[in-house]
């Protein structure tokens, strides 16, 4: 950058570059930014990113049960990683290497972990020449056609008084069950997966890798905190989508306080290495839908950030919940009296007499009572319809936490009978008679299932659609350069369809 | 289930009217409405006359034809771009408002996950979800800040009057919600009103101190406004409170004003492993790249554009860096070609003075007078800002300093570091009192803008050439010697500058 050397600009040359530049919409682009000071503009002034993609740490579910088909021990699923689209050619969605994925159990009812089971992840790429997941079909999980794989150890912390008194390695090296990138690359995929399956000394068995997202529900049901109705439900929202499972069977004598206090409280939480080096948990997860519908949105993120012994800040938000009072708004279904110890009790304490530990310090983690027998006919309302091995004693899969959430919300255990619901009872994908239960993935070969999308038109072609003016649908076979010199072309008109022009080919570039 | 309650007419009209022709060109096309095309003829005949009466050394605004037919030139073409502008703004603000109905209700789209797909279709869903429930706060919360991300992804800033009514319906229906909060805060950092993003941000933090993109918004409004140590602060505030791509780009920014090149690149490369949004591939490889150019390492800087160009080949920033190195690194035909490409897409002040650079630099036939062209591209950008009731932009001051209006440029370097006491403003101002002759007052802006440690050549070589003019000899030598080797290609032309003047000093210390 030097200090001189703007030399002789005539009328026709100036004319020319500030036509030339209308003309192939650069400057009509720079009109734009110009109305305003804008991003393009400012170099000297970092746009740097606000809506940052980093599912790899959402915690999305927990379950807690006693394994049907084996039932001296427990076994605990925790899920990452929510809305993984299966579709849209091979995609990868691995486990984050700078997070741990701690599985957390209070067996005294003192709010305090005394075991955490921290699973950590690492990548492996065999070829850094090639960005594919796989060069071709796979048949095992040490197959060399995969070239990208994870592993985890497993680091079992004892603690006492939230201070670690012991650490051991619980597991060393177990592989990571691949996504499932479809059928040509990966034609059995279930003969993958059960090599996933790792059975640990003293009789635990762990399995880390894709799944089907076992939770189901119609999202749209929060529509009714949003001021909608519910007369639009019974779609499983989470259909065809994947996430990423963290299974871990223990034991009942490996997590139990002891045979006559087998009452255990289980949550997850992820914890994120920041940029100064220490670890800071970002995800917190152990009774469903508190978090979504019981903490007003201001404190979902100190939630995240919180541990079970300071709970206490989140009472309120249980004894005195804002959703029946919504309800109320709009349904005119009577809210039940406050405070609601009933619900502390389902969300906070566990049901007496059920899973509820003696002296027992309120606090969000999903309780078990861990000699509870599994049933022999499982009942999606759990315990509301008899059933006490489901929930809220513990969480199977097939346990329908939303109806059940919503009802109990709404008094049911307080004599307001009520039977509301999403009007979706059961998961898509069959879930597994054995270890590790979750469902297979759904494969990258199926066709896209996106939200509120049918068949083939999915919501990018549905965008495209809806973005492509009305205007240039003649044009579609040409190349934007072609739109733009037709559009120049026109005259004064022309700016109107630079502008469209633009807009088209802008469409086109946002879609990645 | 009862029938839907809500169905209020106005509050629809409200989402309609985010995408309302209209609407939108009645804000955008005029915010400051003190703009007029006399203006523009005034400041472009003024800059012009200066340079007629200027003193002994070519002034930088001198033209050899009529200082005023050339004014008159510039302001009419300026006064038919207005109009362009207008149209296109009118059009833009227009998109993706249509037609949409086919894409059924997304409740409660997440911010996160608008990142992970397009963003575009994450608003067009969001509007369609507001049509049906446009009582829903947290929704136009998220619609707002969407907006602003997208004025930032695509730099289209007739997105910014529709974040702001957005931002004001969530407010309005549940105040002092955070999302909303923070929101507004980023939609006045994007304006460039620093004191507003920071209050605001607070605001947002009040009511939730973990808020992510309030933490963000805090920082760089900090950063903004000159207050370093502040945002270190808040930088490692963030840090142990969101650990995250947003809060990792600008910790390692912080840390690099700072000259601690090693914590910003350790930082940003651990927010490129856990990146995996195109969007955030993008930008995170796309700062690893500039932070490789400004510390003279093409080949690392080349193969970080690359990595970013392939999360998104259109990203103009890796696509203007990548052609940078590749000046820098010697291959001018590929430079060239890349900030063609920019320019034609953009032609912002900063890229056109590289290519102009560039094809004096060449100077093959023809290239002296194309890279005029660049230089009165660079003048015409700026009148017509002003024009829009825009102060330029810092880039715009520098640009101008070297290649078009120097009045003009120390009037809006001035301008800005009356509102901001940058490393940037300083570097600006110094360097336009310098090319308008007023070195002595430059010296003390100039050792400023380094004195935070920052490490970037443009600054180390402003404040070299400021050195020798003001008879600091040796450490003119000093300055220029450091800015040659941190980063030799900082400037195709800067650097010959740079060595030309260093040699008549004696050569490198």
């Amino acid at each position: 950058m030097t200090p001189f050397t703007s030399g002789f600009v005539g009328r026709r040359s100036l004319a020319t570059l500030v036509c030339g530049a209308l003309a192939t919409g650069g400057l009509a682009a720079v009109g734009v930014t110009a109305l305003e000071p804008g991003a393009a503009s400012a170099s000297s002034h970092r746009e740097a990113p606000l809506i940052s993609g980093q599912p790899q740490y959402d915690n999305t579910d927990v379950y807690a049960f006693a394994s049907p088909d084996k039932p001296d021990t427990t076994t605990i699923i925790a899920n990452w990683i929510p809305f993984e689209e299966p579709a849209g050619g091979p995609n990868f969605f691995p486990f984050a290497e700078d997070a741990q994925y701690d599985l957390h159990i209070d067996n005294n009812g003192d709010a305090q972990g005394e075991l955490v089971f921290r699973y950590t992840f690492k990548t492996h790429v065999k070829n850094d020449k090639t960005f594919l997941y796989n060069t071709g079909p796979v048949e095992s999980l040490d197959d060399p056609d995969l070239n990208i794989t994870q592993t985890y150890d497993i680091d079992l912390l004892q603690l006492k008084d939230q201070h670690l008194v012991k650490k051991t390695k619980y597991a060393d090296d177990v592989a990571v069950a691949p996504s499932n990138v479809g059928k040509a690359s990966m034609p059995d995929y279930a003969k993958l997966r059960s090599e996933a399956v790792h059975e640990l000394p003293g009789g635990a068995t762990t399995f880390a890798g894709q799944a089907d997202d076992p939770f189901f529900l119609d999202l749209r049901v929060f529509d009714l905190l949003y001021g909608g109705n519910l007369s639009e439900v019974g779609n499983d929202t989470l259909k065809g989508y994947n996430v990423n499972s963290v299974a871990l069977q223990l034991p009942n004598d490996v997590i139990q306080e002891s045979a006559d206090q087998p009452i255990v409280g289980i949550w997850s939480t992820t914890q994120r290495k920041n940029a100064s080096g220490h670890y800071r948990q970002v995800s917190r997860l152990g009774m469903p839908l508190v978090n979504e519908v019981v903490n007003p949105l201001k404190d979902k993120d100190k939630f995240n950030a919180s541990a079970p012994w300071n709970d206490g800040d989140f009472l309120k938000n249980v004894t005195n919940p804002e959703l029946p009072k919504l309800i109320e708004a709009i349904y005119k279904i009577e809210a039940p009296d406050e405070p609601r110890n009933d619900l502390v009790d389902v969300f906070l304490k566990g049901v007496e007499g059920l899973n509820q530990p003696p002296n027992v310090r309120p606090s969000e983690m999903l309780r078990l009572n861990t000699s509870t027998k599994p049933a022999a006919e499982e009942k999606r309302l759990g315990v509301l319809d008899g059933d006490n091995a489901g929930f809220p004693n513990g969480r199977r899969l097939g346990d329908d936490v939303l109806d059940i959430a919503l009802q109990v919300v709404e008094g049911e255990l307080v004599g307001s009978k009520n039977d509301l619901g999403d009007a979706v009872d059961k998961n898509d994908v069959k879930f597994e008679k054995t270890f590790p239960y979750v469902g297979q993935p759904t494969s990258g070969s199926r066709g896209p299932l996106a939200k509120g999308t049918t068949g083939t038109n999915d919501v990018r072609n549905q965008l495209g659609d809806a973005l492509q003016p009305a205007g240039a649908n003649g044009t579609g076979g040409m190349d934007d350069t072609t739109l733009i010199a037709v559009s120049a072309a026109s005259g004064a008109a022309g700016f109107l369809l630079v502008g469209t022009g633009l807009l088209w080919w802008r469409s086109r570039r946002r879609s990645y | 289930m009862s029938p839907r309650s809500n169905d209020d007419a106005q509050e629809r009209d409200l989402v309609d009217e985010a995408a309302d022709p209209a609407g939108t060109a009645e804000t955008a096309a005029d915010p400051t409405g003190t703009a007029t095309p006399a203006e523009t003829a005034g400041a472009a005949g003024s800059a012009a006359a200066a340079a007629t009466t200027g003193t002994g050394r070519p002034a930088p605004g001198e033209r050899r034809g009529s200082g005023r037919s050339r004014a008159l030139q510039l302001a009419a073409c300026a006064v038919a771009l207005a109009v362009a502008m207008t149209a296109g703004a009118v059009v833009l603000g227009n998109r993706g408002g249509d037609d949409t109905s086919t894409v059924s209700s997304a409740p409660g789209l997440d911010p996160e996950l608008l990142a992970g797909g397009s963003l575009a279709s994450g608003i067009s869903a969001l509007q369609s979800h507001l049509k049906a429930q446009p009582k829903d706060s947290g929704g136009w919360a998220t619609l707002g800040m969407a907006y602003v991300e997208q004025a930032r992804t695509n730099g289209d800033p007739s997105r910014y009057p529709q974040a702001q009514r957005a931002l004001a319906r969530s407010l309005e229906l549940s105040p002092d919600n955070d999302p909303a909060l923070a929101g507004r805060a980023a939609l006045a950092a994007a304006r460039h009103e620093f004191p507003e993003a920071l209050a605001f941000s607070e605001q947002a933090l009040d009511e939730n101190a973990f808020n992510e993109r309030a933490l963000s918004v805090r920082i760089d409004a900090l950063v903004e406004l000159g207050r370093y140590k502040e945002a270190a602060k808040a930088a490692d505030e963030a840090d142990s409170r969101r650990p995250g791509v947003p809060v990792f780009t600008r910790y390692a920014y912080v840390r690099e004003l700072r000259g601690d090149i090693g914590t910003a690149r350790r930082v940003l490369k651990q927010a490129l492993a856990g990146a995996t949004a195109p969007g955030d591939i993008a930008y995170v490889a796309g700062s690893l790249g500039q932070l490789s150019w400004r510390e003279g390492d093409y080949g690392v800087a080349l193969k970080y554009y690359e990595q970013a160009l392939r999360a998104d080949r259109t990203y103009l920033p890796a696509l203007e860096g990548r052609a940078r190195a590749q000046a820098a690194n010697g291959d001018r035909a590929a430079a060239i070609r890349g900030m063609e490409e920019v320019v034609a897409r953009f032609p912002l002040p900063g890229p056109l003075v590289v290519l102009g650079e560039l094809y004096e630099a060449r100077d093959d036939e023809g290239d002296p007078a194309k890279a005029r062209d660049q230089y009165a591209l660079v003048d015409a950008w700026t009148s017509l800002a002003r024009a829009n009731g825009v102060n330029a932009d810092l880039d715009t001051a520098l640009a101008a300093a070297d290649h078009g209006d120097r009045k003009a440029a120390l009037r809006a370097a001035r301008a800005e570091w009356e509102r901001r006491h940058t490393v940037h403003t300083a570097d600006a101002l110094a360097w336009a009192l310098h090319v308008n002759d007023r070195d002595d007052e430059a010296l003390a802006y100039a050792r400023r803008a380094t004195a935070t440690g920052y490490r970037d050549a443009t600054f180390l070589y402003h404040r070299g050439m400021i050195e020798r003019a003001t008879g600091h000899a040796k450490e003119a030598r000093g300055s220029l010697s450091a800015a040659l080797e941190l980063n030799p290609g900082f400037s195709p032309v800067g650097a010959q500058q740079a060595e030309k003047a260093l040699t008549a000093l004696g050569g490198a210390r």
